[in-house]
């Protein structure tokens, strides 16, 4: 008893002497909704990046897709005394009760990448966004469809002047999901073209199940009824250009071709757009998302002015971050 | 009796004539009828189908004992124990109705296409079934296998290589390195098991544990950093997407290089489990391990190498995986155990050891495959389509375990 005692004391003692170590830097801890994200990646690159240059500490934790490991998460930050919060929800339907817990501890809380309803932000002063619109990145896929429809008329395969397209969708109730889906075909309405959608199915940001749901609808509908794909993501865009490579599309040649367009300009989708396989993708800018983040969470955890960090705060909460169009050609 | 069962051998033999003769007549009437689009290539089938089963009538007049009896009694038996597949028919032939499109050669082949890896998957996995066990840990192989082979296999001009000073190595290299590394987690799994006697639920499931922890590692490591691998070589990709005798006449898309050879390991599969010691071992455990102990046979050994040569089977599951998708991530192959084990399941292996048959595996597979892909052709939702599967596991288990006891 009393030697557990004694190893207690030694472990309360170091912890203690960590902890004060670096008692005025400001520490910053940052939860992913999972690290496992191609997307989430790279945004934790820029925001580790960020905080090195600004000289603040950030830690990260890996919510494992699961609100309940990160509500765990976000108390022991809170516990350990992080000065500020980056929380990249899991669930961004259920971020009230995180916005409470970060209310009653007094520190402020930068959302990322989903964006919780506007009520629950508004209920505490120190609650921002820093994200892109997500309605912009459906836009932007459904003007690069449009686009290509209008210089390449052979791509109106039925020529009956509509575009008949697939969609492939994120994960069911995902904001990006339902934005990307639905602002897509607008802006292909807003181009003039009359849209008509033959097909659509949930492949969870998923290369293999897109691969093969879009095998499927490539036997079932026929690659030359199909105009165009339009998937809410590049991993998704790229299982359905390996369906149409199999079907004997997208190889090469111009009259066996079907447009697809994705969004995240990961890195397999620009090499895929190199060889002519995939027509376009969107950048989700996570950069300077990241670093937006960072900055802002550094302002406000030193008291320092929103304003001057270089990024415009709209309506004193949100910092919105472009979404870039990619086609063949441009790397980044 | 014997009347009674010449006139079936009768019946199979007329009924496949006329299935035969009404194929061939279809399949020349189509074009002048404008049925192209109505009935694509089913006089095709209908000439297979037809050929099928007036040999079937044709051979089983050859050996007697063989025979067929269609005797009302024994009628409602052969319903109740082939209902998993009279349904699948069922299924097919409402299929058809609805979108003709599914009545294509390049359907059926696309289907056996998708059947290949998960019959590794449940050749695999049916020796652990066979000693009354379980492997959870076969889908993580898959994606341990997937990320190390693709890993290897990039293209030297890709943007985002996962090792990007290595050079164009010969493709046996990646694919040795991933299948070894999952026969080194099958070689824990046997230890577990043979070693301690733990019950191999709760060793695959430490293992499975281990395997995702280690293969998310190894994904994660820098420069990749967890970026689903992309940019796979055109060499590597082949051994998933190549099709041979494409083309052979106008349109024929071509077979999957994935058919012939997952046919090949399953003859490879069936001779061992048929035709050497160690499979008859296998079943002998399966049976009554502690007779097999009595008996001699050295049940450490034989333990470790069912486990040994099921993650040898799961590793080259991942590398064709990966090499179909061109890609992997560490998410590969979640899952695939339970659609394994399902599939061994329907097709008639028992989940208390001994019985099971590599013929009836096949079978479990492919029904599976069809009513799965059959489903997505007619767009039904994921969510029933999940509640069907589970509708169909229960019932085949049931009617299984009915005929056991009735025997």
């Amino acid at each position: 008893m009393r030697k557990l005692f004694l190893i207690l004391l030694t472990f309360l003692l170091i912890f203690s002497f960590t902890a004060f170590a670096n008692a005025d830097e400001i520490k910053i801890g940052a939860c992913i909704y999972r690290f496992n994200d191609a997307f989430m990646l790279r945004f934790r690159n820029a925001m580790g990046d960020e905080a090195a240059k600004l000289g603040a500490k950030i830690e990260m934790a890996d919510g494992r897709d699961d609100q309940t490991t990160q509500n765990e998460q976000i108390e022991n930050f809170i516990a350990e005394g992080v000065n500020v919060l980056i929380i990249n929800p899991v669930d961004r339907m259920a971020s009230q009760p995180v916005i409470d817990k970060a209310k009653s501890a007094g520190i402020p809380v930068v959302f990322i990448n989903r964006e919780p309803a506007s009520e629950m932000l508004d209920s505490y002063e120190k609650a921002y966004y820093v994200g892109a619109k997500a309605e912009e990145s459906g836009i932007e896929a459904g003007e690069l469809i449009a686009e290509y429809f209008k210089s390449h008329p052979e791509a109106d395969k039925n020529h009956d002047g509509k575009l008949q397209f697939v969609m492939l969708k994120g994960q069911n109730g995902h904001q990006d999901m339902i934005l990307r889906s639905k602002y897509s075909v607008e802006a292909i309405k807003n181009a003039g073209i009359e849209p008509v959608e033959i097909a659509s199915a949930i492949a969870n940001w998923d290369k293999l199940q897109a691969m093969n749901i879009m095998n499927g609808f490539a036997m079932s509908i026929g690659p030359e009824n199909i105009e165009a794909v339009i998937a809410n993501n590049d991993e998704m865009a790229l299982g359905a250009v390996e369906a149409l490579k199999n079907s004997d599309y997208n190889k090469g040649d111009k009259d066996f071709y079907i447009p697809v367009v994705g969004v995240d300009a990961n890195a397999s989708a620009l090499d895929a757009m190199d060889k002519g396989e995939m027509l376009g993708t969107v950048l989700n800018d996570a950069d300077n998302q990241g670093k937006a983040a960072v900055r802002l969470a550094n302002a406000l955890a030193s008291g320092g002015d929103v304003k001057s960090i270089g990024y415009e705060v709209t309506d004193n909460k949100y910092i919105w971050i472009p979404y870039q169009k990619v086609t063949r050609g441009e790397k980044k | 009796m014997a009347e009674n069962v010449s006139k079936t051998k009768k019946l199979f033999t007329v009924g496949g004539l006329v299935v035969l003769a009404l194929g061939i007549i279809l399949y020349f009437a189509k074009e002048p009828l404008g049925l192209n689009r109505k009935i694509y290539d089913l006089p095709v089938f209908l000439i297979l189908i037809g050929l099928g089963f007036a040999l079937k009538g044709f051979m089983s007049k050859a050996k007697s004992e063989d025979d067929l009896d269609l005797g009302s009694k024994s009628f409602g038996e052969f319903l109740t124990n082939n209902a998993i597949l009279l349904a699948m028919l069922v299924l097919v032939v409402v299929i058809c109705i609805l979108q003709p499109r599914f009545m294509q050669i390049r359907v059926a082949l696309d289907i056996l296409t998708q059947s290949s890896t998960k019959l590794i998957m449940a050749l695999g996995i049916c020796f652990a079934l066979l000693i009354a066990g379980t492997d959870l840990s076969a889908g993580r192989m898959v994606g341990l296998s997937a990320v190390i082979s693709a890993s290897m296999m990039q293209t030297a001009t890709y943007a985002n290589r996962f090792f990007p000073d290595l050079p164009q190595v010969s493709i046996w290299i990646p694919i040795a390195a991933a299948v070894l590394a999952c026969m080194l987690f099958g070689a824990l799994n046997g230890f577990l098991v043979a070693k301690y006697e733990m019950h191999p639920f709760i060793a695959t499931l430490a293992t499975q544990v281990i395997i995702y922890g280690a293969c998310s590692l190894y994904f994660d490591m820098p420069p990749n950093n967890s970026q689903p691998i992309g940019g796979i070589r055109p060499d590597f990709a082949q051994i998933g997407q190549m099709r041979l005798f494409q083309g052979i006449y106008p349109g024929f898309p071509g077979i999957s290089i994935l058919i012939p050879i997952s046919l090949v390991i399953c003859v490879i599969i069936w001779f061992v489990l048929n035709k050497t010691v160690f499979g008859k071992n296998v079943y002998a455990i399966g049976g009554n391990r502690e007779a097999a102990v009595v008996a001699g046979i050295n049940v450490f050994r034989n333990i470790m190498f069912i486990f040994i040569l099921a993650s040898f089977l799961y590793g080259i599951a991942g590398v064709l995986e990966a090499a179909r998708t061109a890609g992997a991530t560490n998410n590969y192959g979640n899952g695939y155990e339970t659609d394994a084990i399902a599939a061994c399941v329907v097709g008639g292996v028992s989940m208390s050891g001994g019985i099971g048959k590599v013929g009836g595996i096949v079978m479990g597979v492919l029904i599976f495959t069809v009513i799965q892909y059959g489903l997505q052709f007619i767009n039904v939702s994921p969510m029933w389509q999940q509640v069907i599967k589970g509708v169909i596991i229960a019932v085949a288990v049931a009617i299984d375990l009915t005929k056991y006891r009735r025997k």
